[in-house]
């Protein structure tokens, strides 16, 4: 038995909702660069952030203090259960798991926090901060919205952990742990982190960012977060949760993400969501796509959306779902022709795509992936 | 209610068959027994950074004399942060006594990784200071790091799944681990958590007024808040049938999980204890055991005044005069590891038959009706024994072990 997709919420620098975001994406629209100043430095950084606008009404106590990344998360978790017509009530409060994939989690409060002790000394350290500060701050104020008191964990990893976070929500409903499970990758930008991936010669100096360049030019961060309702029924079925890998050292990126594509890979793969993000994963996932499925339509909608690292897994299925449901996938922005893949370079008709991979790469060595297929 | 549509029968058995520790108490199982027995207050000033702002001065530490020990004449190895060290300590010792293990996935608590790196990434930032560190403490910050490292350095190549559910991370650990491999899903898991001290963290509970600044005095009428500690703790967890079989030795069995989710507040529980207790009944109900089946119960015990109330209040509605003791009150809050190390301290009791103490108990809360294992520790019968573990955004966890019949 596979689990299913029963429903879906994404909050992008393309704004909020998943036809919208899809429909921009397909007339190969992608987020406005903001221009973020290193507050300590003379160096700014690009990146995609989430409208304003986009998160509307959502008003909730225990919003009031919350970070962007606990209201990233709740307005996309809010979305997917709307689009599922579910509703969580003391009958099945217990029966709802929540899953949640973090990367660098709430990282402006904790700047913030820790800012004022460097600065000011331990007696500043604000106690309002603190609990924001934590991982699972986004999840609990989610479980304390919906009412949810079953199972909530939240995962930490590198961008690979959304898929790690899909695989637990399997394990949790074929374990009868619950009986249907809310995923939500989400993140939120801060100059600390943009700085950090800086110094770690991840991001791309300007816009735009090349997948599968000849010379890996970096990445460029975004923010949001991505919802998917796993359930028995709907659409989309996930078929197979790769349980994930890692590499030790990053030339050996392709040979681990090649055995999952492997391990994945069916008689038919008609697409794959690639990680790819103009950083030395897209040639280890170029490398290992040519060796397993040299034949396959391959998109990347980081060009397009950036990387949202936490939320990245997520927005990979949600891209996979939708191009799955509609037959057709969006361009993939600001490749170079020449890349050897097939590469979905202009808006394309995928007639009777029936499955796809979702596979990503993380920048600090893990890796992931999963198989969808159409029902 | 934790619903099961399978029968419970159907269900694998799930064994511990190896363990690894190091805390405060000590390097290993032996050590750390020793300690247990010995009621060893493991708990002393804050050598790490400075804590003269703060109220609380204390912490359970592990001296890097010894942790760093292993690192010599290796350039990478010296590189790696203090909660590398950790896990390779546990991670080594748990495989040292099964070296056949193949673990398929591993499943680990933290509540914040690298954290330390993160520090002086950004006081050197902060600071003009020297950042030509910079990019090593960035790539060896986040929580996923020393979990990839210990198996690195063990030769092992396992998925990899790291649970940051506040305090409750490493029991929740286990329990994913235990429900995983109790499905029949799983054959072979690691389990546990990790967590090094931090400035952030420790000021973090000091501007909560969550910490003390005298003893960490769990479940007394005086009780003033916790104390933090560090550590890493792993347990190997196997279908017991599969351990049986190729003549592993078992050293308990791990029989109930609960989990649940109460949404008073961000930092407090709610006081009529109703996520504590909806954890343990969840954990009796798995293992399909009563409460009377339960001989003794490793609290939670931060000492703080709300946590020790909530969970003193769910203990006393759930069993009547059943042995606790907060283990914590020897080597301070371990966080994300403290649910793995106390799931040790509970098979270290169910092994030696015996009852770990909650040291620094003076004055019984006359509110809390509870038997405390008061300053010492006793030898008595223990078949069964419950590990409650409680965590920021209301995440509780039960994890109830047994040991193994023959």
């Amino acid at each position: 038995m596979s689990l299913a997709i029963a429903g879906m919420g994404w909050i992008t620098p393309l704004g909020r909702g998943v036809d919208s975001v899809w429909q921009q994406l397909l007339e190969g629209r992608e987020g406005s660069p903001a221009t973020i100043s290193e507050k300590l430095g003379p160096h700014e950084c690009i990146a995609f952030r989430v409208p304003e606008t986009a998160l509307g009404n959502l008003a909730h106590p225990r919003l009031r203090r919350a970070s962007a990344i606990s209201r990233f998360a709740a307005a996309a978790a809010l979305d997917a259960l709307n689009a599922a017509g579910l509703n969580v009530s003391s009958q099945n409060s217990n029966r709802i798991g929540l899953v949640f994939a973090v990367s660098n989690g709430g990282v402006i409060y904790t700047r913030r926090f820790y800012g004022d002790i460097v600065r000011s000394g331990p007696q500043a350290a604000s106690p309002l901060l603190f609990p924001e500060t934590v991982y699972n701050a986004p999840a609990s104020h989610l479980a304390a919205m919906l009412g949810v008191t079953g199972a909530t964990y939240t995962l930490v990893g590198d961008g690979a952990v959304g898929l790690a976070a899909v695989k637990m929500a399997e394990d949790l409903v074929m374990n009868e742990t619950v009986e249907q499970c809310l995923v939500v990758g989400t993140e939120e930008i801060d100059w600390l982190l943009c700085d950090a991936y800086r110094r770690w010669r991840l991001l791309c100096p300007r816009p735009p960012m090349e997948p599968f360049g000849r010379r890996p030019r970096g990445m460029i961060l975004s923010e949001g977060a991505g919802a998917i309702l796993l359930g028995k029924d709907g659409p989309i079925a996930v078929e197979r949760v790769h349980p994930g890998a890692h590499y030790d050292r990053r030339a050996r990126a392709a040979e681990t993400l090649e055995q999952i594509l492997r391990d994945l890979a069916d008689d038919r793969i008609d697409f794959v969501i690639s990680s790819a993000n103009g950083t030395f994963i897209d040639d280890a996932e170029c490398a290992a796509l040519r060796r397993v499925l040299p034949e396959s339509a391959i998109y990347t909608g980081k060009p397009a959306l950036g990387e949202s690292v936490g939320a990245g897994g997520l927005w990979q299925v949600i891209l996979g779902a939708q191009a799955l449901r509609r037959s057709e996938l969006p361009p993939v922005l600001h490749a170079r022709s020449d890349v050897p893949l097939r590469l979905s370079c202009a808006r394309s008709v995928l007639a009777d795509a029936r499955r796809a991979i979702v596979l990503n790469c993380g920048v600090n060595q893990q890796v992931a992936g999963l198989r969808l297929a159409r029902r | 209610m934790h619903h099961r549509v399978k029968q419970e029968s159907a269900a694998a058995r799930v064994a511990v068959v190896a363990a690894g520790i190091v805390s405060p108490l000590g390097f290993g199982l032996a050590e750390t027994l020793d300690s247990l027995r010995a009621a060893r207050d493991c708990v002393g000033p804050v050598t790490r950074f400075s804590v003269a702002q703060c109220r609380c001065k204390t912490a359970g530490q592990i001296p890097d004399e010894r942790l760093l020990a292993g690192g010599d004449g290796e350039r990478r190895r010296r590189r790696l942060h203090r909660a590398s060290h950790m896990m390779i300590q546990a991670l080594g010792e748990a495989l040292a006594q099964q070296p056949q293990f193949q673990p398929e996935l591993m499943v680990i608590g933290t509540t914040s990784g690298g954290m330390s790196y993160g520090e002086r990434y950004y006081r050197a930032l902060t600071q003009a200071a020297d950042l030509r560190r910079a990019p090593m403490w960035i790539a060896n910050y986040p929580s996923q790091k020393p979990v990839l490292d210990a198996q690195e350095a063990c030769g092992l190549r396992a998925p990899c799944r790291i649970i940051a559910n506040a305090c409750a991370s490493g029991a929740n650990a286990i329990g994913q681990a235990f429900e995983c491999v109790r499905s029949g899903r799983y054959r072979q898991i690691l389990a546990g958590g990790y967590d090094a001290i931090s400035e952030m963290v420790f000021v973090g509970f000091d501007s909560l007024q969550a910490s003390t600044p005298e003893k960490c005095r769990p479940f007394d009428r005086n009780r003033t808040g916790m104390v933090l500690g560090e550590g890493a703790a792993i347990l190997a967890l196997e279908n017991l049938d599969s351990a049986r079989r190729r003549g592993a030795a078992v050293l308990a069995e791990i029989v109930g999980y609960g989990v649940s989710t109460d949404n008073f507040h961000i930092t407090q529980p709610d006081p009529s204890g109703i996520g504590p207790r909806q954890a343990m009944e969840r954990a009796l109900r798995c293992a399909c055991l009563p409460a009377e089946a339960v001989d003794y119960i490793n609290a939670h015990g931060t000492a703080t005044v709300f946590n020790d109330a909530a969970e003193g209040k769910a203990i006393a509605e759930l069993f009547d005069g059943v042995p606790v003791s907060s283990t914590k009150s020897m080597m301070g809050h371990s966080l994300g590891a403290a649910g793995a190390i106390e799931a040790v301290v509970c098979l270290l009791a169910l092994q030696h038959q015996f009852l770990p103490p909650n040291i620094n108990f003076d004055t019984p809360d006359p509110v809390l009706n509870l038997n405390i294992v008061a300053n010492s520790a006793r030898p008595a019968a223990v078949s069964a024994a419950l590990s409650n573990s409680f965590g920021f955004g209301g995440a509780n966890a039960s994890i109830l072990m047994r040991k193994c019949e023959t």
